[in-house]
């Protein structure tokens, strides 16, 4: 990198200098990330195709995926497991005894309903 | 009794007239150029108006305004531009005489607000246009020409190479990179190039299209260009990287504006992080363009913006702007002279290179529609739009490294 800091820049052939120089440095540089970001692409777009392989049907597919037949095994298989599953009730009582504890949420002296005591 | 008021009076008036002279209005009045004072009170309510009323960049225009305005009320001493007088900090005057923007312009002095800002900017931008398009660079590049072509019309016109060079970088569109390099190397005309940057960069709808149709014909706006290529996540993870150590490696004066731009990015696109990314993306910003914001706007006192030089930096701002974008337009229709039918470029798309994210590619967009509504540049307009920003901080890297 070329450093005129420091420099004592007196005139327009300089100026004229900088200026151009710079230009050139600014292009270089991003041309220069154009040629990284196209490598980036060309590795990145042109990755290894997936392998495929003829089905009953003819049409390929890749060994990633599925057979349509396969899906629809699984499929019930899951839908039968399941069902098998509910919520059911263990019938048995947890609750041994109620006790009415006082709060006054239920009071009835302290009810808001209370009439006017009338001598 | 009346002995008590007389000898009392005295010290009533006096104490009246001690108080009265320690106004602000007083100040106006009695200092030298308190004119001026007056003058620049009246551009802040002016920028005040423009930001709330027609929301121009609102977030930085108007902070600066009132940082204007806070600067130019007399004897309210928040900022002394004698504490960094000769482009230094004078810490031995700083510690008694500092006013609170003195501390807050500390950020701006030493370069961290606009970095600051440059993490956030990264964390909000979506690189993936450009790394769909990489040919967008030379468009982001292009419209840095305006910056070089400025520097030199700011030579002629007597302002020093340092000062050409900040001047020029307005064309960058880039308010961040604008103050980081003015603070580096010429802290006097901070002012009035925070002030030009961003009132142009809000004026890009009104700027830039009149050069766009005058430089195309209505063929080349009507271009449609082919689909964009989808781009994987480890791309965007490593793009910012790569990007960083490449810069970093070729110009280290551009590695705190690129090297934050893209920590900012990688925040975003690695997914890991996501607490941190929505910081930087609000609170950081928010907090730092307040800061920001007050503090150029405190450096614009009224003997460094009301002079003829304002003027010329205001003038070479639009100057640097149309170059740039002309710059831009130009390159785009010599590169569809040596491509394929089907490779070919909107010329329109290529006046977004001048930063300005992202109001200069909805200019695209728009002016595109209007010949053919069915016609979606903007995708297209963000890879020029975001290599801009790339193009600008290398410049300003570039610049600095020269002139610093």
């Amino acid at each position: 990198m070329i450093i005129l800091a420091n420099t004592t820049i007196t005139g327009w052939s300089e100026m004229l200098w900088i200026a151009l120089i710079s230009i050139c440095l600014v292009f270089t540089t991003l041309v220069l990330l154009i040629g990284v970001m196209k490598l980036f692409g060309y590795i990145f777009s042109h990755k290894k195709p997936v392998t495929t392989a003829a089905t009953v049907s003819g049409s390929p597919i890749a060994h990633t995926q599925l057979h349509e037949d396969e899906v629809a095994a699984i499929m019930t298989a899951l839908r039968l497991y399941m069902s098998a599953f509910h919520d059911r009730e263990s019938e048995v009582l947890t609750i041994h005894s109620i006790k009415r504890a006082y709060s006054p949420w239920n009071s009835k002296i302290h009810g808001l309903t209370d009439m006017p005591n009338k001598k | 009794m009346l002995t008590f008021l007389t000898s009392e009076s005295g010290f009533v008036w006096d104490s009246i007239a001690t108080f009265a002279e320690s106004t602000g209005i007083y100040g106006f009045f009695a200092t030298e150029g308190g004119w001026k004072s007056i003058a620049m009170i009246g551009v802040a309510f002016l920028l005040l108006y423009l930001a709330i009323k027609h929301k121009f960049e609102p977030l930085l225009l108007f902070t600066i305004a009132f940082g204007m305005l806070l600067t130019n009320l007399p004897f309210a001493n928040m900022y002394h531009t004698e504490l960094f007088a000769g482009g230094h900090v004078h810490w031995g005057e700083f510690v008694n005489s500092a006013g609170l923007l003195d501390y807050l312009y500390l950020g701006v002095k030493l370069g961290i607000y606009p970095c600051l800002i440059f993490v956030g900017v990264g964390a909000m931008t979506d690189f993936g246009p450009l790394i769909a398009n990489p040919k967008s660079f030379l468009l982001g590049a292009a419209a840095q020409i305006g910056i070089f072509i400025t520097f030199l019309g700011a030579f002629a016109l007597g302002f020093s190479p340092a000062e050409s060079g900040s001047i020029g970088i307005i064309g960058g569109a880039d308010g961040p990179t604008a103050i980081y390099l003015t603070s580096r190397l010429a802290p006097e005309l901070l002012g009035p190039i925070a002030v030009a940057a961003y009132s142009y960069m809000a004026l890009v709808p009104v700027i830039q299209p009149p050069i766009m149709r005058a430089l195309t014909t209505k063929k080349e706006r009507m271009i449609r260009m082919r689909t964009l290529r989808p781009v994987s996540k480890l791309e965007r993870i490593l793009f910012p990287i790569v990007i960083t150590v490449i810069i970093a490696l070729l110009l280290p004066s551009a590695a705190p504006l690129i090297g934050c731009l893209m920590l900012g990015n990688l925040m975003k696109e690695c997914g890991v992080v996501d607490r941190l990314s929505k910081t930087v993306q609000n609170e950081l910003m928010n907090i730092v363009v307040i800061f920001l914001g007050l503090t150029v706007g405190a450096t614009a006192t009224a003997d460094a913006f009301l002079n003829v030089r304002t003027l010329g930096i205001l003038a070479l701002g639009v100057v640097a702007f149309g170059i740039g974008s002309a710059s831009g337009v130009l390159l785009a229709k010599l590169m569809n002279l040596f491509s394929k039918e089907e490779n070919k470029i909107n010329p329109l798309i290529g006046s977004a290179g001048v930063s300005a994210v992202p109001m200069a590619a909805r200019v695209s967009q728009t002016v595109g529609q209007k010949d053919d509504p069915s016609n979606f540049l903007l995708m297209h307009a963000m890879g020029p739009n975001v290599a801009g920003v790339v193009g600008s901080a290398v410049a300003a890297g570039i610049l600095l490294s020269f002139l610093g």
